[in-house]
């Protein structure tokens, strides 16, 4: 039971091998590429739900300003490459740990806030990081970013720009994060974010250090968002500021409230449903001579419903009581 | 006298703005002792133990556990240090399974941490499968053992007081505080709950508890201390305190008992 990782067992497997050969059978479709490149997206996304269920599922604090260590992650990636000309995969940790330290740098003021003032902490702190790189033109050019400066990366001495090689590239991530945040949801660690995400008091009588254990899930949470920065930092080619606004923070929130907050399931689920949903509309709406933002009204819209019809989510979660 | 007090507490303050909460409370529990902490509503008997356990920092005073200073010390190292508690209203993580609730209460004998989690080596394994031989074993002996699978939220009343005890067992303390164990209790809950401390302190584990059900704290307790206004009034065996009339007159006002 416990040894034995749901990721191994049959169902989880079949699911994996199917995903692996989405790239052969679209390899005979004419609009191929655009739908890998819709499956990366949602990828990406479900490995951003992931990190901010880390936080906001596991330990109950709402955060609302995950975007920025997306954009930490992307920005520390893009500058070690562009304009460095480090490697891809030593940018690729070095963004993570750099978010990671953001992550707990951010969370020692918040350690004591609960609630509402969690969250306007927050909210600041991507909000500032987002005016920082829009108006800041020397280093990292402004509102534009880096125009198609980011070099791809290399694996045995071939270059990664192919939509399928993203595609495998993406998911390996993916999995890999998946496991890591599975493994430590079902651990003494993730037992200890349950209870301080229920009570905090009563999860300190069990000798639980209430700043330990919320730094880590920050310093966690925050890598899981760089990494998926620094991934999305050479699959764009360029980076720039206008990716991070606050609505990213809210989407990616979206997404593990649309599958059920607190479960590894809902949150990829969630993220699955928005992340394709965004780039398919980017498409649909732009047909129907509306702006692209106006698919935040469907996001919107879904909400509701979600909130009216299945407030615990697509899937409920089993940890509550009906 | 030979033995040393376990907890020992000596002119504790608490003040809560200009409301003195406990004034200058001295209080001895000897180790394997089953003691209580009586007193009328709003005496601060609840206010004492969350100094104790460190989710309220007292005023001034002191405060040692096993002759070691713990005035102040955070709640979770109180935790470590041995002393475990339960709550007046009952506090656990409703919305996880009985299990896991003394799963989480094993916090303190495990150290399992980042690298063990996510490589799973044998260390982890085995911590796992201690963790929850321990916790299934808790269960057993609180009579729980059929609930382990359901959340904890929905088990009866009886039964999550029983639980919140096993949670705290969990954390393998030298003393346990139990706040009002039997609030809400019927008669034979009481009485299996009576038996239960009892059995607790044959696993050396000394009983320290607030209480309102005057019957049962007479059976059980050694010694009872009485506070009244945030400050002792009386202490002793059951037979000495209930005919103090400092106590009488605490309980039932001015003229049942004498003027002193």
């Amino acid at each position: 039971m416990i040894s034995m990782s749901s990721i191994l067992s049959s169902r989880s497997g079949l699911i994996l091998f199917f995903l692996c050969l989405v790239p052969l059978a679209t390899a005979y479709l004419d609009q191929g590429d655009y739908l890998l490149r819709i499956c990366s997206t949602a990828y990406l996304y479900m490995l951003l739900a992931l990190g901010l269920n880390v936080v906001t599922g596991f330990t109950g604090l709402l955060d609302l300003g995950y975007v920025g260590f997306y954009l930490i992650g992307g920005y520390t990636a893009g500058l070690l490459m562009a304009r460095l000309g480090w490697s891809y995969w030593t940018a690729l940790p070095v963004a993570a740990i750099h978010g990671g330290i953001w992550g707990l740098l951010r969370g020692a003021p918040t350690l004591r806030l609960t609630g509402d003032y969690f969250a306007i902490v927050t909210f600041g702190f991507s909000e500032l990081l987002f005016r920082i790189v829009k108006n800041e033109e020397w280093l990292i050019g402004g509102p534009n970013g880096f125009v198609n400066d980011i070099p791809a990366p290399t694996l045995f001495g071939y270059e990664l720009w192919q939509y399928w090689q993203q595609y495998y590239h993406i998911l390996i991530l993916l999995i890999l994060t998946l496991l890591v945040v599975y493994r430590l949801h079902n651990s003494r660690i993730g037992r200890a974010w349950q209870a301080i995400s229920q009570d905090e008091e009563a999860a300190q009588t069990m000798g639980i250090n209430l700043h330990e254990y919320k730094s880590l899930a920050f310093a966690i949470s925050a890598a899981i968002g760089a990494i998926g920065g620094a991934f999305f930092a050479q699959f764009q080619v360029n980076i720039s500021a206008g990716v991070f606004e606050f609505w990213e923070s809210i989407l990616i929130l979206c997404m593990i409230v649309l599958g059920g907050i607190g479960t590894l399931k809902g949150a990829l689920i969630g993220a699955a449903i928005l992340g394709s949903l965004g780039e398919v509309l980017r498409i649909a709406l732009s047909w129907m001579r509306l702006p692209a933002d106006s698919r935040y009204l469907i996001f919107g819209v879904i909400l509701v419903l979600m909130m009216r019809f299945r407030p615990a989510g697509i899937l409920r979660s089993t940890q509550k009581s009906p | 006298m030979d033995i040393d007090p376990l907890l020992e507490i000596t002119d504790l303050t608490k003040n809560f703005g200009g409301v003195v909460a406990l004034a200058q409370v001295d209080l001895r529990v000897m180790p394997g002792q089953i003691a209580s902490l009586i007193g009328p509503n709003g005496a601060g008997k609840t206010t004492l133990f969350n100094c104790v356990t460190g989710l309220m920092a007292p005023t001034t005073g002191k405060i040692s556990f096993q002759q070691q200073d713990i005035f102040g010390t955070s709640a979770h190292k109180v935790a470590m240090n041995g002393i475990a508690r339960t709550f007046q209203n009952i506090r656990l993580f409703s919305e996880m399974t009985v299990l896991d609730n003394v799963r989480i209460g094993c916090h303190t004998q495990s150290r399992g941490y980042l690298w063990s989690a996510i490589s799973r080596n044998r260390a982890y394994r085995e911590e796992e499968l201690q963790i929850t031989t321990d916790a299934q074993e808790l269960l057993q002996f609180v009579n729980l053992d059929n609930f382990a699978t359901q959340i904890a939220g929905n088990l009866s009343y009886g039964d999550q007081r029983r639980l919140e005890i096993a949670r705290a067992l969990a954390t393998n303390p030298k003393l346990l505080l139990l706040d009002e164990p039997a609030a809400g209790m019927n008669p034979r809950e009481t009485n299996d709950l009576i038996a239960l401390i009892r059995s607790i302190r044959e696993r050396n584990i000394t009983v320290f508890l607030i209480e309102h059900d005057m019957k049962l704290v007479m059976r059980i307790s050694e010694w009872i201390t009485v506070l009244d206004y945030g400050q002792k009034i009386s202490q002793g065996p059951p037979e000495m305190v209930q005919s103090d009339p400092r106590v009488i007159e605490a309980y039932l006002g001015q003229s049942a008992g004498s003027n002193h």
